[in-house]
């Protein structure tokens, strides 16, 4: 039986392991885009914390994988799967053949529209390199230009603060996504940033971003009245968007991400999905959801594991969904935990 | 001060015909330009183009070291069904650097990225579309790749340019035009990649930088020793891995007034040799095991005749065709006794290239000095592998000459040219020398050369022949054998012979960081054997290790049965140089095995 989990996060190596377990003589191949080992992306804002190197965040050593007889292979882009062929088509022109697929590609960061243009010259914070390329652009002291605010950024800002950094948020209607806040409470929670040590400013439109003399990164943010605020980076936290796209023509149901029923699976033979990738049908609320989050995500790469090897469970949230105002005045996402 | 030491092996591996050694080359001596040390390697195979798996191995360094690494740090795959059983040569967290976008389909299993272990770092990079767009042509993905290298770890541009330059100088401006291109258009990429490993290139080393560090083969460094020695004829028959010295010394010689012929064949080479040693010229041939078997016949003839001349061979995997292009050490047997009679000659095995060019140099003064043929042994490995050598500013070697006919002789005895004397070596005139009238034949003879099967007179010929042969032991300006390492007694020691002795020199050298007393002895004269200097040295080790690149121990016999010694073998015939590590487990091997004796006893 051959296994195929496209993608190296939580979700796919959860799996990976759990598979494992429960079929000890199957052949396990996790395919990445990325070039590294799974590493825990929670723990990135530690570069501001002199934790540099990149083995520090690894989950499993390298051994892990050969003890454990997975195959890992990295800097591998799927472009395509074909279910009628059972085959995965990668971007060196090989097709890997499976039995049984789950998509675990996660997500990455959504840029609104008329931002697009400038994402070249923004630093997103998705992973390894691109902590280290912002931890390159910024001095000490250095101030951030953050837009959007999403709990990854909050959580990343937090971070910046405790190292001596300044943030400056942007904030605008993703801000704490993916919690959902009522219009009347949101002035508190922004006023929670601020006890954080962040500078929100609100209610303002961008009408571009730039870099100064011409050098990236982008360094300032001109807003719609002409008034121009400057940093040292400009990072974009609008909350993620499933990567989906190389499963486009595999004839499996796609909203915004892959729709998987409870028990995680697709809507084509002998795929599943699960982690930020999908979206699960939820009898309560009659419709389909995301679950974002450490521990959802790893308890989906579990429960898919545990249905590709002949359980039916359903996934249920481990998670609360609600963001917390504290005692003294702060904000806390439950988001933000991880094992 | 960035006090980084380099230390740095890459290997490039692709198909006959991907360019791969052109890559190899390129980057040795842009890496020699910019001041490292390197030692280079390369495996090929024995068609041109088409198919066989080609491999340029590439340590760059800036202290001294005496061989390739037994792991790469980072592989360069032109072709992945070549380069993927080499995948496990890289060390953990070494770099696998391949083409991302072949041109056709791959079959399942065999893109190079689906054989990196865990602790591997893979960088993709679409070679031939990196070609298409800086040359409008795919040709240069191996200098795409190459630039990519050197791009990502931020090498001296400058000094590959040259180097590129330098290889395409013969060729149509448009070529080097074109590489040029591929090389920065790579180099742009690789600077653009964010590197996950951590290997760094420290600053070259101060010596190394000297303009008189040059960057040679161990062929080259042989043809070098010729042409400072003044050669001044050469005969030769063109053979695997021997065919560069003569390929060279065809563009040398005639700069220098000198001549060179290639034969029919070896027999004829071997001929005339030993027939231009006669007549007085410093003369030379070159071979490898299949012709060296055809010319122990006319070796004998020098020996009986006493005649000079000197003899490269370089060894390869036999026997009979063999392996022409994988290295072997099996040889020895053949250059030390080969050929029938009692035919003692100098047998001298150099262990690296600056050896090559010593020994080549120093053989023509000693088949002078000694008046017999001076066969100088290398193998494949030392023949091709390249290493940086600082030369002195003027050449060590001694011009032309040899005992001289007397010239207070009395006129009316007859000349004799084998006369016995208290060294052996007898005067020497060569044809032209008024009085110097004399026969030398293959025939046993008495002192004016005439006939002569006399039992008293084979005796004392044969003790003259072998005798003379002593004084080469000390012989000026050659090392006969060296001992490295630890002094005084050792637990392990590692005696070595020819190329395999870089692999000793590092397993010794790792050894010794584990704790183990060891000491390594090169022996660079088999024949005459330094009979005392090896007998010290095993009378200081508990174990003697030998280890050769042949199946029965060729050296291993020799020192056995000269001194009557055991020693531990460890021979390998894969036709590849000696693993380190494969030998270092063997001195571990050793030395514990010693150590639980004695606590046993
Ligand atoms: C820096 C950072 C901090 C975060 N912090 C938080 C937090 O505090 N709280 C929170 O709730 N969430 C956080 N997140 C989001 C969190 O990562 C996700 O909820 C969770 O990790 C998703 O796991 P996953 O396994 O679904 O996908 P991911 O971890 O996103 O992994 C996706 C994998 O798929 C691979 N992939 C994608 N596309 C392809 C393809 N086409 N071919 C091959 N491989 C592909 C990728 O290379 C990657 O290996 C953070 C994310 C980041 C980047």
């Amino acid at each position: 039986m051959q296994r195929i989990i496209i993608g190296n996060g939580i979700a796919g190596s959860h799996a990976a392991a759990v598979l494992r377990r429960r079929d000890p003589d199957c052949q396990i191949t996790i395919v990445s885009a990325g070039a590294l080992l799974f590493y825990n992306r929670y723990d990135l804002p530690d570069v501001f914390r002199g934790r540099g190197d990149w083995v520090d965040y690894l989950v499993y050593p390298p051994s892990y994988y050969d003890e454990q007889n997975i195959k890992l292979r990295r800097k591998t882009l799927v472009k395509d799967v074909d279910p009628n062929k059972r085959t995965i088509c990668l971007s060196h022109r090989e097709a890997l053949s499976y039995d049984q697929l789950l998509v675990a590609t996660g997500g990455t960061g959504y840029i609104p529209e008329r931002l697009l243009e400038y994402s070249d010259s923004m630093i997103s914070f998705n992973n390894y390199r691109l902590a280290m390329m912002v931890r390159k652009a910024l001095p000490d002291g250095g101030v951030v230009i953050m837009l959007g605010g999403d709990v990854l950024g909050l959580d990343l800002a937090r971070t910046l603060i405790e190292t001596g950094h300044s943030v400056v948020l942007v904030a605008g209607d993703r801000t704490f996504w993916p919690h959902e806040i009522d219009a009347d409470d949101r002035p508190r929670y922004l006023e929670a940033l601020r006890r954080m040590g962040l500078e929100v400013v609100d209610g303002r439109r961008i009408d571009r971003v730039e870099s100064s003399h011409g050098k990236r990164p982008a360094r300032q943010v001109i807003f719609e009245d002409g008034e121009v605020l400057k940093g040292d980076v400009v990072m974009p936290f609008y909350g993620l968007t499933p990567s989906v796209d190389f499963m486009s023509s595999a004839g499996i149901d796609i909203e915004r991400g892959i729709l998987v029923n409870p028990q995680l699976k697709t809507t084509g033979d002998d795929i599943w999905a699960a982690g930020d990738v999908c979206q699960i049908w939820s009898p309560q609320q009659n419709a389909y959801h995301f679950y974002y989050g450490w521990k959802n995500v790893k308890m989906m790469g579990e429960v898919a594991a545990r249905n590709m090897t002949g359980d039916e469970v359903p996934f249920s949230a481990t998670v609360d969904e609600q963001i917390q105002l504290q005692e003294d005045g702060t904000i806390y996402s439950p988001f933000w935990e991880y094992d | 001060m960035n006090s980084v030491q380099t230390d740095v092996q890459i290997a490039v591996c692709g198909s006959a015909g991907d360019g791969t050694i052109a890559v190899g080359d390129i980057l040795k001596r842009a890496m020699a330009r910019a001041g490292y040390r390197v030692i280079a390697f390369d495996e090929y195979p024995a068609e041109i183009r088409g198919f066989g798996k080609c491999i340029a191995r590439t340590r760059i360094t800036t202290g001294q070291v005496y061989s390739m690494k037994p792991k790469t740090d980072v592989l360069v795959a032109l072709n992945d069904g070549h380069a993927i059983p080499h995948v496990s040569e890289v060390r953990d967290f070494g770099a696998v650097i391949y083409d991302s976008a072949p041109i056709a389909a791959v079959q399942e299993g065999w893109h190079v990225s689906g054989h990196l272990r865990p602790g591997h770092l893979p960088y993709g990079l679409p070679m031939r579309e990196i070609s298409e767009q800086s040359t409008s042509a795919n040709r240069s993905r191996n200098i795409v790749a190459l630039g990519f290298v050197a791009g990502l770890y931020r090498l001296p541009r400058q000094a590959f340019i040259e180097a590129i330059t330098e290889k395409f100088r013969t060729k149509a401006e448009e070529v080097t035009k074109t590489n040029v291109a591929a090389f920065n258009a790579g180099y742009e990429r690789g600077g653009e990649t964010y590197r996950f490993d951590k290997l760094e290139f420290g600053p070259p080393a101060r010596r190394a930088r000297s303009s008189l560090s040059t960057m040679m083969t161990g062929n080259h460094a042989i043809v070098r020793g010729c042409l400072e020695a003044g050669i001044e004829t050469f005969f030769g028959y063109p053979i695997t891995p021997a065919t560069s010295i003569m390929e060279r010394l065809a563009v040398e010689m005639p700069k220098h007034g000198a001549r060179l012929l290639q034969t029919e064949d070896e027999i004829a080479a071997i001929s005339a040799t030993i027939g231009a040693g006669f007549a007085g010229a410093r003369s030379a041939t070159a071979t490898s095991g299949p012709g060296f078997a055809l010319m122990t016949e006319m070796m004998g003839l020098g020996v009986m005749a006493e005649v000079p001349a000197v003899i490269f061979v370089s060894q390869r995997g036999g026997p009979s065709t063999g392996m022409p292009t994988k290295t072997e050490q099996s040889d020895l047997n053949i250059a030390v006794f080969g050929g029938h009679g009692d035919a003692k000659r100098i047998v001298l095995a150099p262990t690296n290239v600056e050896g090559c060019w010593r020994c080549a140099g120093r053989a023509f003064e000693m088949a002078e000095a000694y008046q017999v043929p001076v066969v100088v042994l290398v193998d494949l490995y030392l023949s091709n592998r390249y290493e940086t050598v600082v030369f002195p500013d003027t050449p060590p070697f001694l011009p032309k000459s040899w005992k001289p006919m007397h010239r207070d002789r009395q006129a009316d005895l007859p000349y004799r040219r084998f006369e016995l004397t208290t060294d052996g070596v007898s005067p020497r005139a060569v044809p032209g020398d008024v009085g110097g009238v004399h026969t030398a034949t293959g025939l046993e003879h008495n002192e004016f050369g005439r006939p002569n099967d006399l039992s008293d007179m084979h005796l004392q010929m044969t003790e003259k022949r072998h005798g003379k042969l002593n004084a080469a032991l000390k012989h000026p300006g050659i090392t006969v054998c060296k001992r490295f390492g630890d002094t005084g007694k050792v637990d392990v020691g590692v005696l070595t012979w020819g190329s395999t002795f870089g692999e000793a020199l590092e397993a010794t050298i790792l050894a010794r960081e584990d704790g183990i007393r060891c000491a390594a002895m090169k022996v660079v004269m088999l024949s005459p054997l330094p009979v005392r200097p090896i007998l010290r040295f095993l009378n200081d080790c508990k174990v003697v290790v030998v280890p050769e690149l042949n199946y029965e121990g060729q050296f291993a016999n020799l020192i056995s049965g000269a001194l009557g010694r055991p020693v531990k073998r460890f021979n390998r015939v894969t036709g590849k140089p000696i693993d380190v590590i494969q030998l270092l487990q063997a001195i571990r091997g050793a030395a514990g095995k010693r150590k639980w004796r004695k606590s046993a006893a």
